[in-house]
């Protein structure tokens, strides 16, 4: 599939959304009172398929249970934390202890919501929902792979949580003939570092293996964009060839995409070193927009490639390509 | 109609099978349950719900959720009696292998929703009204909740939307017994006036005497009226049935011991 050029990756979703659900009565878009573009179109032409359930997210996640049970496939929709934090119990126990086909649309991944502060910041919610039986996580980095998963979300039984930026980014898999099956794609190679990473910060990370790799630090990209469930060889695979893993995410290091690489390193005894790169267990009050916020948590450029490059070299002069500490 | 009489004849064996079903296994919440029993009596056997038990997921059944689920041990004898499963089965209470916990769950033929924590049922009750209304079906919702639970926020979300959304298939049941976990809920947070909060929310409020038959049956009959969901405001006596079990957080979760077990036996029997 090639996705149309989107002016926001939201509308990836709503768009494949909207072109299911008018042929298909039984879908649902239940938001919080949250717009995008493209949700106009369910409004305009299948009001019925369209509640705007008002700034309750408890109750949006209670009713699109009673809906799943009704034989219904529903897609909730909000701002990252009141569609995740703010509803979680009704998350574990009305959508994964029934484990219904209702799809958690969540927007403002990472510091999308940059000045709003910390109460708009998305950097807990795939931990969250990562503990949640049952539930699918899925972080995607393109308006293609969106528009390919949009079908599997609505009509695959089980709950499901997307994590949606804002904007338009890069296509990085247009033509590309991936079908998202596995998980994981590995998008290039590098023996020395392999980035392990998320969302749209695979972007940034492809932009970090080039210039590295110019400097012979020979760095690869893997783009982990289904968080829940995965499949660990797979994974180890992708790993396996570098003699340095890092990951990289716009979301909290504690239970985030480095949680996940670390556990399973660990538990493989890869004896890989692992960094993990993801925002701070702190509130950021910063302002200024989106990047002076990754640049406090050295989730810039700049600061990638100093601290990947500084890693890489001590560790290949300390002899650490096996594993051991270095002082 | 199925006479009163009756009906108080099967509650009180509910009542009875509940107690000794709770004692035998050593915990349960009987104040909530006995406060909440004819209520399920009156739903059960009195023509209200229509159920096949044996056919317990049929597409045209009415939908009862106990969202009070502590308290809602009561459906366990009532679910075996009206042939869901057997009544040896509710020996099992609480045990290893056993589906009837604490808190009723899906495992149970006959429970629609995982229950145990608060102010769920509401709104997934309102999304299982609306679900029916869109696909032209005709059954009805009962959501069964208490006055402690209505102290949860999530409850007022739901009420709004559903009076929002004109489900007047849809019931809710207040079990309003007056008395949470640990205190009468008008120390904690007045629930009061809840009849006043429920008209005001848009619904078709009803309040009735929880304990008769007469009026119960009379409330639940047809839709809320003027599209509106209806309210039945059942006012309950928590531990309704044992005398010095009634109104007192005491026995929310506690349990009668040593002569207290034959006094409670004696005024059930």
């Amino acid at each position: 599939m090639t996705a149309p050029a989107y002016t926001d990756i939201r509308d990836a979703l709503f768009e494949e959304l909207f072109e299911l659900a008018i042929k298909d009565r039984s879908i649902m878009l239940l938001s919080g009172d949250q717009g995008a573009f493209s949700i106009k179109k369910f409004q305009d032409s299948i009001p019925d398929q369209y509640i705007n359930v008002g700034v309750a997210e408890q109750n949006m996640i209670s009713v699109a249970a009673g809906l799943a049970m009704s034989n219904h496939k529903v897609i909730v929709y909000g701002i990252i934390p009141f569609a995740t934090i703010r509803c979680l119990e009704q998350i574990k126990v009305d959508l994964c202890a029934h484990n219904l086909p209702v799809t958690i649309a969540g927007v403002g991944a990472g510091y999308a919501y940059a000045t709003d502060g910390p109460t708009h910041h998305a950097v807990h919610d795939m931990a969250l929902m990562r503990v949640m039986p049952g539930m699918q996580v899925w972080n995607p980095s393109d308006h293609t792979m969106i528009a390919s998963i949009v079908p599997r979300l609505v009509n695959n039984p089980g709950p499901k949580y997307i994590r949606l930026d804002k904007g338009a980014f890069p296509d990085l898999y247009a033509d590309s003939g991936d079908d998202f099956l596995n998980g994981l794609t590995v998008l290039r190679e590098g023996k020395d570092i392999m980035i392990v990473a998320t969302g749209i910060m695979v972007h940034r990370a492809l932009e970090v293996a080039e210039t590295l790799s110019r400097t012979g630090i020979e760095t690869g990209v893997t783009d982990l964009y289904r968080i829940k469930p995965f499949d660990e060889g797979v994974l180890l695979r992708a790993m396996g060839n570098s003699r340095h893993v890092a990951t990289l995410e716009e979301n909290s290091v504690v239970g985030g995409i480095g949680t996940v690489v670390s556990e399973v390193m660990a538990e493989a005894g890869a004896g890989i070193p692992v960094r993990r790169f993801g925002v701070a267990d702190a509130f950021r009050w910063d302002l200024g927009g989106r990047d002076p916020l990754q640049e406090r948590d050295g989730l810039d450029t700049v600061s990638l490639i100093k601290n990947l490059t500084s890693w890489n070299n001590r560790r290949t002069s300390d002899g650490a390509k096996d594993g051991a500490l270095s002082k | 109609m199925v006479s009163t009489t009756k009906l108080e004849y099967k509650a009180a064996w509910v009542r009875r099978r509940t107690f000794e079903m709770v004692i035998s296994a050593g915990s349960g919440h009987l104040g909530g349950t006995f406060s909440s029993t004819d209520i399920l009596v009156a739903l059960y056997y009195g023509g209200v719900l229509a159920h096949d038990p044996s056919n317990p997921n049929w597409d045209g059944r009415d939908r009862l959720i106990a969202s009070k689920g502590h308290s809602s041990l009561a459906l366990y004898p009532i679910l075996a009696d009206r042939g869901y499963f057997q009544l040896a089965d509710l020996e099992t209470f609480n045990d290893a292998g056993s589906t009837l916990g604490g808190h009723p769950d899906t495992r149970t033929p006959g429970i629609e929703t995982v229950t145990g924590s608060l102010g769920h049922g509401l709104g997934i009750g309102a999304g299982l009204a609306l679900g029916a209304k869109r696909n032209g079906e005709s059954s009805r919702t009962y959501v069964l909740i208490g006055d402690g639970e209505s102290q949860e926020g999530a409850i007022w979300e739901s009420a709004m939307f559903a009076a929002q959304h004109k489900l007047s298939s849809l019931t809710v049941i207040v079990d309003n017994n007056g008395v949470g976990a640990t205190d009468h809920t008008a120390n904690s947070i007045n629930v009061e006036p809840i009849i006043d909060k429920w008209t005001a929310a848009g619904w078709d409020t009803r309040p009735v005497d929880g304990h008769s038959f007469d009026e119960l049956l009379k409330a639940f009959d047809g839709d809320g009226t003027g599209d509106r969901p209806k309210a039945v405001i059942a006012n309950t006596i928590k531990g309704k049935g044992v005398s010095f079990m009634e109104d007192t957080a005491a026995f929310h979760h506690g349990l009668p011991s040593g002569d207290q077990i034959e006094l409670a036996r004696a005024e059930l029997s």
